[in-house]
């Protein structure tokens, strides 16, 4: 499905991102995992494993979290916003059976050299564990001016 | 690598003269492709055109599919090139890390920045390098090691695409620590 362009203007401070989204944690979305990043360390998908090093279950890696917080934000910008800054802090894991949701919010806008400017708070969050992941983002948008 | 015969401040000493080394540019032995995108789409159910409709990406500004930003750093974090390619299982490779007393590693955050969009066909080179060591204690390592290190990309006309910056967390286990007292 086709995404709506964000335009600079449309954007308010403090607004929640609107394309939050919610994943079930599943064995199936542990295999999607290392396939979608060729990520085969087995603490991501051996329990055995994860168990052996002190970790309570398999979790998610950091290319799954950053595909995923990634995704709200492509959803919500449109095919001509950019994403010019990002940082994830893994604060806790995301393991198997959680249910997680990526939401975000706006915490800043401005104009900088003529160009358009979004900063958002973004995170994974469980069931389980609350907030798992923060991460800050900083978008490039185009203007309606 | 653990050292567990020396000091953590003797380990950092050495560690910290580490600090600037980087690789030689790897250059990626495949370029961009449509499938490891809709293998990463897939993976947290993205079914967006812009990355799975090449007719639909064309009419955008980027003029084809480009690589979702966040996916730069899994296609070359997988190894050097020639393990990418088979030729070799990397046990005779040398990593870039500094020395370090425990093994445990951790990845705590990722710092990221674009100067250019990656598209489908794109080849991409990757120089690596050591940013930062530094101790910071952690709850059951007094002596913890936090490391930074830095990937930068550029593309096939040299361009540069964007640099990441992996923070990684190296501590002892607690029977180490206590060992040590």
């Amino acid at each position: 499905m086709e995404r709506a362009q964000l335009f600079w203007e449309d954007v308010q401070i403090g607004q929640d991102i609107p394309t939050s989204y919610t994943l079930k944690l599943d064995a199936t979305r542990f295999v999607l995992q290392v396939s979608g990043t060729q990520d085969y360390y087995p603490v991501h998908h051996d329990r055995d494993f994860a168990r052996s090093q002190g970790v309570p279950d398999i979790f998610m890696n950091t290319g799954f979290l950053t595909a995923a917080t990634g995704r709200l934000l492509t959803d919500w910008m449109g095919p001509e916003g950019r994403l010019c800054k990002y940082r994830i802090e893994m604060r806790r894991m995301n393991l198997l059976g959680d249910t997680m949701t990526v939401k975000g919010k706006v915490t800043g806008k401005y104009l900088r050299e003529g160009k358009h400017y979004v900063e958002a708070d973004l995170w994974c969050e469980t069931d389980g564990q609350g907030i798992t992941t923060p991460c800050k983002a900083t978008l490039l948008l185009p203007s309606r001016a | 690598m653990p050292e567990s015969k020396k000091s953590p401040d003797e380990i950092y000493e050495e560690a910290k003269k580490m600090i600037g080394r980087e690789t030689p540019p790897m250059v990626y032995p495949y370029s961009i492709e449509y499938e490891s995108i809709r293998r990463y789409c897939l993976m947290v159910d993205d079914d967006n055109p812009l990355y799975l409709d090449p007719e639909y990406a064309r009419k955008t500004s980027y003029g084809g599919v480009p690589y979702p930003p966040l996916a730069l750093f899994g296609i070359m974090g997988r190894g050097s090139p020639a393990m990418m390619a088979g030729l070799t299982d990397g046990s005779a490779e040398e990593p870039l890390m500094p020395p370090t007393p425990g093994k445990f590693l951790i990845n705590m955050a990722q710092e990221w920045e674009w100067f250019a969009s990656v598209l489908v066909g794109d080849r991409l080179t990757m120089t690596s390098r050591i940013g930062d060591v530094y101790i910071k204690p952690i709850r059951i390592d007094p002596k913890a090691f936090w490391i930074v290190l830095e990937f930068h990309f550029s593309n096939q006309r040299g361009e540069k695409v964007g640099v990441v910056k992996n923070i990684v967390l190296c501590h002892r286990s607690p029977e180490e620590v206590a060992a040590e007292l």
